[in-house]
């Protein structure tokens, strides 16, 4: 199952509301068969523009990330039920970023000689 | 008369041929002698005093969307417009991975768009627009 991140951005609210929000939305990626690994908290910030959403506006958000494994048709499903969700401000469902930190071996410098002219194959 | 002219015209080319054997040994070396030479021909190896190729300085840094501050290191203050290649001096693929990071923290909400967030103005400046280099 391929690995997926969803960045969570709820609505911002009192904790106990944040905290059954966030129960809700894993409870319902585990009923469509997803493992879930980590829920980190990115904490409550500004939004970075105003986001209406829900004929509401919001100015205020608290950032979540659920690291999670599952099926492909999940994505679909979940967007769909994250849409009627009015605490959800944004959620965007990712693919896991793989880290990677490869030995880069430097800028090459290019021969722009060579590209210049067209080389007859 | 024409047979002395004859007779000593040979002697003539003999003489020659014995005095490029003499004074002109040089042409008739053995094989010792040509192998000798070769040993002061330069040895070949790889340049010795080549420098590192340069590195940008995002060169094994993972980038990421979620670090914003990063991200908005190569972004304008004032319009929050990514620098191209020639501002900010990243590789081409390092130039790309902060673009498409960029583009995808504006989308899910991470980062704004039209400037950049006051709480990294003050960040060190990697990219310089008015000494771009």
């Amino acid at each position: 199952m391929p690995r997926y991140e969803l960045a969570l951005i709820l609505k911002a609210m009192q904790r106990p509301e944040m905290a059954s929000a966030l129960k809700r939305t894993i409870e319902a990626l585990m009923e469509r068969g997803a493992v879930v690994r980590n829920l980190e908290n990115l904490g409550e910030r500004s939004l970075p523009y105003r986001i209406s959403k829900h004929n509401q506006d919001h100015r205020r958000g608290g950032y979540f990330l659920v690291d999670f494994d599952g099926p492909p048709t999940i994505v679909s499903t979940m967007m769909d039920h994250l849409g009627r969700d009015i605490d959800v401000i944004r959620p965007t469902f990712l693919k896991h970023p793989v880290s990677k930190t490869e030995e880069c071996s430097g800028i090459i410098p290019v021969n722009y000689e060579d590209k210049l002219y067209t080389k007859k194959k | 008369m024409a047979a002395t002219l004859v007779v000593s015209s040979r002697g003539w080319g003999r003489l020659q041929q014995i005095l490029a054997a003499v004074l002109w040994r040089r042409g008739y070396s053995s094989q010792q002698d040509q192998v000798s030479h070769k040993v002061d021909l330069p040895i070949e190896m790889e340049n010795p005093y080549k420098e590192p190729p340069k590195r940008c300085v995002l060169c094994g840094i993972n980038v990421d969307y979620k670090n914003v501050q990063l991200l908005s290191q190569f972004v304008s203050p004032y319009t929050g417009r990514i620098y191209g290649r020639h501002i900010t001096g990243l590789c081409g693929k390092k130039q790309k991975e902060i673009s498409k990071a960029i583009k995808r923290a504006h989308v899910i909400g991470f980062m704004p768009v039209v400037y950049k967030d006051p709480t990294f103005l003050n960040d060190p400046k990697i990219c310089d627009i008015r000494h771009p280099e």
